[in-house]
């Protein structure tokens, strides 16, 4: 379990990468990262491609990172599903909130 | 030297023994040409003295019977005469010959010329040991190329055949290619696609290409970022190959809709990204040094992420391409190529190429060209291969005590556990997420009596989770209760998930549902993914039922 985030070297996508399990564990964590976020308003990745768990705690993180970035990022989009991640996110019809490539 | 005297005359013959034996040469005496020939490989003689006229066979008859017995190296034959007729003497060297020594014989003379013929005798010895070393070097090296590029082979092919995405050309200037392209389907749909320039051409600049291979394929397989798949194999080269020599590369990584690419560009020149009418419609220019020069401290892993259209196509190619040299020492450039890509909606890499090779004309090529199009297409995913599942009841229990529930986090544990029943790793996922939703409702609501009711507002949620560990580390008593029982008849597997709080769960449940309340989703999901789930009346067990075998399931 662990977050990595990064800025694209023209810091207009912001990038965290979630490995292994994604739950309440990550709560500061992933707090904190997009607490970084500043104002240059980028686009935001949440790529999951090495999330191999989730539960709704996740689900609830994701929500409150929405509401608290509002229109401070140009988009919002949850990448790299592996398949059963996906379907967890379509099951809670995150697609209708977020952009689930 | 072993000198073979021919001779009718007994007297001859021991007046030439004596004189070669005084200048340490090992004689050899027989009386016709057919001894000669008889006993010449067993005598196996340096030089041949022989007499022309001689009762049963004579010289003539005898000198090419005994060049025939000899292959490789160079034997004299010296004929003995006392004819000094033109014709005869002509006659001699037509049978093979190569030099006389007239009748009454002089000591010096006859010294000088098994001199001379002794030396040249030696150095043809000398030239056939050195030709059959040669020889066998030469076998050496061929059978060792032969091995390599088996190996190279081998180590390439995995690649994945997708033609309708990537159409591509890679020529080697040599026998091996210093320049390689890989690609590899992601686990999650979309491709990887490399393409690599390392310094140099020819075996050296290929010897990097095995390990690159192995690396780019199994970091595909794991699904991993372009940045973390250039940094491993940064790690890697920059340890293996010499200080001069290095790997340009350019990294892709296209998702399943081949709508979204991400790139890691060190050190090839510029990518492009070309709409349907072959039109540049943005440039995809190196950020970072070649692979292999920068310690894993200094290496940047930052990526270029781009949106892209159906129709649109990535074109990357090396720097042989762009420095393919014409007679007049002019270049190919890349202005040739994007015109070529545009002149047509269906130009194709060979177009390229073959303008390349018009180019050039007959100047041998000098560096390895490669170059390839990428089609921004939706891939299609091979379909699944069918799974096995077990055919034994197989039941675990664990039941954790209130110091247990304090210090471990142990749904993935239990996820492992079942998951080692064969055919439900698939699962995985699926799995943790209804243990994990069950476990924490139990352990929360049931045991430590939390309500989520503040869990609506972002602060809210946040301190739900801060007050949680706060209850958990002061639990004095309580147990959790969990087993799963897997019945192979209908591939399903039981969960029981019992607390020892008097019961929290409404008989309202929660339908997974659009509200944004960051919480109450859990038991919708749980509702969606399990096959089904009941609860007994008191509120404090819960029954999950889960069908490992989709296929079935959904029938």
């Amino acid at each position: 379990m662990s977050l990595n985030k990064n800025f694209s070297s023209d810091g207009k996508l912001f990038t965290i990468q979630i490995k292994g399990k994604f739950d309440f564990n990550l709560v500061q964590a992933f707090r904190s990262a997009y607490s970084e976020i500043g104002d240059q308003t980028p686009k935001v990745i949440i790529d999951l491609r090495e999330t191999e768990y989730m539960d709704s705690s996740a689900l609830g993180m994701l929500l409150n990172m929405k509401k608290s970035l509002g229109d401070s990022v140009s988009s919002i989009e949850i990448a790299n599903c592996k398949p059963q991640i996906k379907k967890i996110l379509q099951i809670s019809r995150f697609d209708k909130k977020f952009d689930i490539d | 030297m072993r000198i073979l005297v021919v001779d009718d005359q007994a007297l001859n013959c021991s007046l030439l023994k004596f004189m070669l034996e005084q200048e340490s040469h090992t004689v050899f005496c027989v009386s016709n040409g057919k001894e000669a020939v008889e006993q010449f490989s067993d005598i196996n003689p340096d030089i041949v003295l022989l007499d022309v006229m001689m009762p049963i066979m004579d010289g003539y008859e005898a000198a090419p019977l005994i060049k025939k017995q000899v292959s490789d190296v160079y034997l004299p034959i010296i004929f003995i005469t006392a004819l000094d007729d033109q014709r005869s003497l002509t006659r001699c060297l037509e049978v093979g010959g190569d030099d006389f020594i007239s009748k009454p014989f002089d000591k010096i003379i006859l010294s000088a010329k098994i001199k001379a013929h002794s030396r040249t005798r030696e150095l043809s010895k000398k030239s056939f040991e050195q030709k059959k070393l040669l020889e066998l070097h030469q076998n050496e090296v061929q059978r060792e190329h032969e091995i390599v590029e088996h190996i190279f082979k081998n180590a390439l092919v995995e690649h994945l055949n997708v033609p309708d995405i990537i159409d591509y050309h890679l020529s080697p200037a040599s026998m091996f290619n210093g320049d390689l392209f890989l690609v590899s389907p992601s686990p999650i749909g979309g491709l990887y696609i490399m393409l690599g320039d390392f310094t140099g051409h020819g075996l050296a600049a290929a010897i990097g290409a095995l390990p690159t291979s192995k690396i780019f394929y199994s970091m595909a397989h794991k699904g991993l970022t372009v940045g973390e798949i250039a940094s491993e194999l940064n790690n890697m080269l920059s340890g293996l190959l010499p200080g001069h020599m290095f790997c340009a590369a350019t990294i892709l990584e296209i998702n399943k809709s081949g709508r979204s690419v991400n790139a890691w560009l060190g050190g090839l020149p510029e990518g492009y990204i070309l709409d349907e009418k072959g039109q540049v419609k943005r440039e995809l220019e190196s950020q970072h040094m070649a692979l292999g020069i920068l310690e894993s401290y200094e290496f940047e892993d930052t990526v270029v992420h781009f949106e892209v259209e159906n129709t649109d196509r990535i074109l990357v190619f090396t720097d042989g391409i762009i420095e393919a040299s014409a007679p007049n020492d002019e270049f190919f450039g890349e202005q040739r190529v994007l015109e070529i890509m545009s002149c047509s909606k269906q130009a194709k890499i060979e177009d390229v190429v073959k303008a390349v090779y018009e180019f050039t004309g007959d100047i041998e090529q000098q560096d390895d060209l490669s170059l390839a199009l990428i089609r921004c297409k939706a891939t299609s995913l091979p379909d699944d291969e069918p799974r096995s599942f077990s055919q034994l009841p197989i039941n675990f229990n664990i039941q954790l005590d209130h110091e247990q529930l304090k210090t471990s986090d142990p749904v993935v544990q239990f996820v492992d556990l079942v998951c080692s029943i064969e055919g439900a790793s698939e699962h995985r996922s699926n799995l943790f997420l209804l243990l994990s939703e069950a476990y924490n409702n139990a352990l929360d609501h049931g045991i430590l009596g939390l309500d989520s009711q503040g869990k609506d507002t972002e602060e809210g949620f946040y301190e739900y989770y801060i007050q949680r560990a706060d209850v958990l580390s002061q639990l004095k008593s309580g147990y959790l209760y969990f087993s799963a029982l897997y019945k192979p008849e209908n591939q399903s597997i039981v969960f029981t998930i019992e607390d020892s709080g008097s019961g929290f769960i409404t008989k309202r449940s929660h339908k997974a549902d659009n509200k944004s309340h960051s919480h109450g989703r859990g038991l919708g999901l749980l509702e969606e993914i399990a096959s089904s789930i009941s609860y007994n009346e008191m509120g404090n067990k819960i029954n999950i039922n889960y069908c490992v075998n989709e296929r079935a399931s959904s029938t």
